[in-house]
């Protein structure tokens, strides 16, 4: 049965009347969720713009799609994020579990490799973004539905939650010794950031290109909330700021600000301020934790047969460009005292 | 160790070989080949570079492994460097496993000794050996 005909039973059936579904496509990206569009169109003829976002057979990161729907829920209205519409864990008609969200039309999402994405809009979108994650980083997650389903670290545990959890992936993952994010884990451990400031909802993939902008400066929606936990918010600031998202621009982070504007932008926002100390820790560890996720993309690239190819890319590209920037953080941070 | 040459490869001929769904035609598509063409320009750079990269790289750790050797019992580990007289990838690499290996328990000996020059000379070469792998890209 295709899909089409999936989400119209799906649909026709929590609805109670006949919808169809026009235009499904598949969108690119993403590799932990098989994310399509379309239009459901009531029996009236009303149409209404979906994006579903189903668990493929294989992911790169095993990841809760209640969580995600939850970021959703607890974010809209707050932070610009579309709004949720249906979560099925058991999956329903489609067989596999999804969630469906409204669409959000008109964006554009810059992609990764791209010089220069933002333009002259690259200001004030820049003071959007970070305001936005500062916003998220002031909200009190007890008043938020996912935290209901999310552990709560303590303020001096959540470094060692963080590292703990990414040094386990990649220590599971590893194909060919890599003694550079080694070194970079046993130092994490050795020089602990002091405690978080204040727990809070970390998005935990907040970066360019997880998000839709209308190309003169307004943001539209914060996408891809998979990875959300409680934490430290200063890993998102961190995560936001890594090179790898930076556009090859060694001026700006993000493509959008410099690293003094975004800090000021989120600390406006969040009330935080941003501990020197901590966030080199922080940055550091960001570094670390994608080189975890892709030393995960290498190995489930490999052992599927070399199928999905975009696992292959970020196992490669991405992996090397991530040894570099641990390899220099390490330089620097010993050379500024780090044990 | 990142996907081989050999695997990307497949990757691409998986790729290019698997049909689309119906619903996959038009944006997804063209996704899956964008995809081939970045990763059939890493796999360029892995063709010219590739076999220089790995000889240059397993000298430098040989280089600095029998410099700490005097100082750092590291060849009781039972791992036996193979060499690198077969310049196939598959053997640089299985050459490079092993020196990677006594680096890495170098270097967590070296730390372990507060052994501060060695330490810097070990993280020097990590940013020499990130360097010589780095792949670039086309920017859009």
């Amino acid at each position: 049965m295709s899909l089409q005909i999936q989400l119209e039973a799906y649909l026709s059936r929590t609805t109670d009347s006949r919808v169809a579904v026009d235009a499904l496509t598949r969108i690119p990206g993403g590799a932990s969720r098989e994310t399509y569009s379309f239009d459901a169109i009531a029996a009236d003829g009303t149409r209404r713009g979906l994006i579903l976002r189903r668990d493929p057979l294989g992911s790169l990161i095993d990841t809760d799609r209640e969580v995600e729907f939850l970021a959703y829920r607890s974010f809209h209205g707050r932070v610009p994020v579309p709004a949720p519409v249906a979560l099925e864990v058991s999956g329903a008609e489609l067989e596999r579990p999804f969630f469906l969200m409204e669409r959000i039309d008109g964006g554009q999402v810059a992609s990764p490799i791209a010089r220069d994405p933002y333009g002259t809009a690259a200001p004030v979108l820049g003071h959007a973004f970070f305001t936005a994650l500062g916003r998220v980083a002031m909200m009190d997650p007890d008043d938020l539905p996912i935290a209901a389903v999310l552990a709560q670290p303590t303020a001096d545990a959540a470094w060692r939650v963080s590292v703990d959890q990414w040094a386990s992936v990649f220590e599971r993952d590893e194909r060919h010794p890599q003694p550079i994010i080694r070194a970079a884990i046993r130092r994490l451990y050795a020089n602990p950031p002091p405690p978080a400031e204040r727990i809070t909802v970390v998005h935990g993939d907040y970066r360019s290109g997880n998000f839709l902008h209308d190309g003169a400066g307004r943001l539209l929606a914060l996408l891809d909330w998979e990875m959300a936990h409680l934490g430290d918010p200063l890993e998102d600031l961190a995560w936001a700021c890594d090179p790898l998202w930076g556009h090859h621009d060694d001026t700006r982070v993000a493509g959008l600000l410099s690293l003094p504007d975004a800090v000021a932008a989120w600390s406006a926002a969040s009330g935080l301020a941003c501990n020197p100390a901590a966030f080199a820790w922080w940055r550091l560890f960001s570094a670390v934790k994608g080189q975890a996720i892709w030393t995960t993309s290498g190995r489930r690239f490999a052992e599927a047969g070399c199928v999905d190819l975009i696992l292959g890319f970020s196992g490669s590209f991405t992996a090397r460009a991530h040894d570099s920037v641990i390899a220099e953080a390490l330089c620097q941070l010993v050379a500024g005292g780090w044990r | 160790m990142t996907p081989t040459a050999a695997e990307l490869l497949q990757g691409i001929a998986m790729t290019v070989s698997t049909p689309c769904a119906p619903e996959e035609a038009s944006l997804f598509a063209a996704g899956r080949l964008g995809i081939v063409a970045l990763v059939s320009v890493l796999l360029m750079q892995e063709a010219e570079r590739g076999t220089a990269v790995r000889l240059a790289e397993n000298a430098s750790l040989r280089s600095l492994l029998a410099s700490a050797e005097p100082h750092y019992r590291l060849l009781a580990d039972g791992l036996s460097d193979p060499g690198d007289g077969d310049l196939t990838i598959t053997a640089l690499d299985a050459a490079n496993a092993v020196l990677r290996r006594r680096l890495i328990a170098l270097h967590v000996a070296v730390e372990s000794a507060n052994d501060a020059p060695r330490d810097i000379a070990i993280l020097e070469l990590y940013c020499g050996m990130a360097a010589a792998r780095s792949l670039d890209l086309p920017t859009a």
